[in-house]
């Protein structure tokens, strides 16, 4: 077992992008031995994540290094800095990916019956494990140009998967517009890293951390990474692609994609925290990230309620919550290096970190209702839709769940994170509170009348035949109503051991460069 | 473990909300079960009765997604004819602001650089 955990950063990346390459090969032969080998794949990275969460909850942040005589030997004899591919897994990277793990694996449940009825499956599942592997990719990696490459590959497979539905005009659209938008964001990840690496001949992250001078070309790159991530995280103004793309993906992969833009989220993050920490002009950066989280907030809620279309109202929703977070993370930042850090920023932070576990569990499960209803009733028109409580029970009461721990409405999940929000960032500026409390009444209000609209009233003719979606779907959403369960009944647990060590990780930028640069014989 | 969230000024207990939720509920249950005996479904006593008029068909009474919360629109009229402009759909304006945005993070980054 103690081996398998050593090489597990490496081999939660490589089982999804193996099974990928075996997909469409054993699903020519079985569709059944095809499913076995997506799930089984996902499920067995996904105990791996958990074995080395407990590993490094113990023993610190884990450190492997490619093709080096020992996994932790990140600088080889002879050099001062590392020149292998290293990825460098802490409480921060590890976080992300238990999210990534439970959600991608309870998409690919949903999907067994959601995408039943379409053509070219293998090529769905293919695109779905390269996806994972991106994404594991983003969160593990050491070095910048390793995440500019798992990103890419994420984005382009989520990109093909959002147009995966080829009888619809819109699903290409999206897709072509993810992929433009990606590209767009991709290439000026690509430009800050080469500035970087022009400057101080390296590409690794904790060596850059230590070296990093500040320049203005320094600040450049700075501001090319922040915006082409916070693109992709959809943060207003840069959010006008996210309904049009995520809003026509099939909704198990529209769940992943939520889930993409909290890995995009994390890359920010790290930048930030991590490679900029020792030199970062805090609370410049910190202010503009509160005030683009507070826009994104509001924007994101106000055209939600506006919409008509379940997937688009869905998607604007997602944009309104990633804002609490970085509205949460940013105030940490701004009094990064003040005793206002330890009275109220790191619990600000916790409370934005927080707030993307619980998001990562409800959205993904609202995205899932929302393609039941589409899976039901063949449109994603709420005008057309009422009465649907009679025949989707299950949904029904999956959906209630998700608005309740959305909304904050307690006892559920959703309050835990919003509540250490609310209290931690009003001894920052007692506005931010505010907004977040009528973003909060907002959101509860537009998913009370998406609600209404869907569910209730007396059943109409058109949809009187039909019956609940298939179990797997069930399934697949069931998986994260309890996750919120499990969150909403032990929030102090999930604090203490998955976010304040995420926290701390973030805010520990020494403890990042020492466990590679302290490697050094 | 423990049921209480208590972050410092934090605190939280869910299991308390749960207690209340299930008491409440199980008063609205003892309520519900007072209720008239002789109820029958699927018989005239079930249909609805409004106040001797025609009730309408259940797709005409049903009141959809575009007649809820008129009034919030009609005020916030201004702010949403602005916002439905800028969201055009065309793939050349998203990156035309992300290029704007870019660029001004990046020079007031470089300010701030130089005036700190």
């Amino acid at each position: 077992m103690a081996a398998l955990v050593a090489q597990s950063p490496i081999l939660i990346i490589a089982i999804p992008l193996v099974a990928a390459f075996l997909t469409p090969l054993i699903g020519m032969k079985s569709s059944k031995a095809r499913n076995a080998l997506v799930i089984g794949s996902l499920t067995f990275a996904a105990f791996l994540v958990f074995a080395l969460a407990r590993d490094i909850s113990i023993n610190g942040i884990h450190v492997y290094t490619l093709g080096a005589t020992s996994p932790s030997l990140a600088v080889p004899t002879g050099f001062m800095v590392p020149v292998r591919i290293v990825l460098e897994v802490d409480g921060m990277s590890i976080f992300f990916g238990i999210i990534w793990s439970i959600v991608s694996l309870a998409a690919a449940i949903y999907s067994l019956s959601h995408i039943a009825k379409e053509t070219g499956q293998n090529r769905f599942f293919t695109l779905l494990l390269l996806m994972v592997a991106g994404g594991f990719g983003m969160m593990f990696t050491g070095d910048l140009f390793n995440l500019f490459v798992f990103l890419e590959i994420a984005s382009i497979a989520g990109g093909a998967l959002i147009a995966f539905r080829t009888g619809f005009a819109d699903t290409q659209e999206g897709g072509f517009k993810y992929i433009v938008v990606s590209a767009v964001a991709g290439l000026m990840v690509l430009f800050a890293t080469g500035i970087l690496y022009a400057q101080y001949n390296s590409l690794n992250i904790a060596y850059l951390a230590q070296v990093i001078q500040y320049t203005t070309l320094d600040q450049i790159a700075l501001a090319l990474f922040l915006i082409a991530f916070a693109m992709k995280t959809g943060m207003v103004p840069l959010h006008l692609w996210f309904p049009d793309a995520y809003s026509v993906a099939p909704a198990s992969i529209t769940g992943m994609l939520v889930i993409t833009s909290h890995a995009c989220m994390y890359a920010a993050f790290r930048i930030c925290f991590t490679l900029y920490g020792g030199v970062i002009d805090a609370l410049v950066v910190g202010w503009i990230i509160i005030i683009v989280g507070l826009l994104t907030m509001f924007v994101g809620v106000t055209m939600a309620v506006y919409q008509k279309d379940v997937m688009r109202f869905m998607s604007y929703h997602a944009i309104s919550q990633l804002g609490y977070m970085w509205v949460g993370v940013g105030v940490g930042l701004a009094v990064l290096g003040t005793p206002a850090l330890l009275a109220y920023g790191r619990d600000a932070m916790s409370g934005g970190i927080f707030h993307i576990l619980n998001h990562a569990m409800y959205k993904p499960l609202l995205f899932f209702t929302g393609g039941a209803l589409f899976y039901y009733t063949g449109t994603r028109d709420l005008t057309r839709m009422g009465g649907l409580a009679h025949k989707m029970k299950w949904t029904t009461v999956l959906y209630i769940i998700g608005t309740l721990s959305i909304s904050g409405i307690p006892p559920l999940n959703g309050f835990s994170s919003k509540i250490l929000i609310y209290e931690s960032v009003f001894r920052f500026n007692p506005i931010l509170t505010i907004v977040g409390i009528v973003v909060s009444i907002l959101t509860l209000a537009s998913f009370t009348k998406a609600f209404h609209s869907a569910f209730m009233g007396a059943e109409l003719p058109e949809y009187k035949g039909g019956q609940e979606v298939p179990k797997s779907m069930i399934i697949g959403m069931v998986i994260l109503a309890a996750g919120i369960v499990f969150i909403t009944l032990f929030p102090s647990l999930i604090v203490n051991w998955a976010i304040h060590p995420a926290a701390d990780a973030l805010l520990d930028q020494g403890a990042y460069i020492n466990a590679v640069m302290g490697a050094v014989p | 473990m423990t049921f209480i969230f208590d972050a410092g000024y934090t605190f939280w207990n869910p299991l308390i909300w749960i207690i209340v939720f299930l008491v409440v509920a199980i008063i609205v249950y003892f309520f519900r079960r007072t209720g008239q005996k002789g109820y029958k479904k699927d018989t005239d006593q079930a249909r609805i009765f409004l106040s001797g008029e025609e009730v309408p068909e259940a797709e005409e009474r049903h009141i959809r997604v575009g007649n809820i919360y008129w009034g919030f629109f009609e005020t916030l009229k201004e702010y949403y004819k602005q916002m439905v402009r800028v969201h055009t759909g065309i793939i050349n304006d998203y990156i035309l602001w992300f290029v704007a945005v870019t660029v001004v993070s990046a020079i007031i980054l470089v300010i701030a650089g130089r005036v700190g």
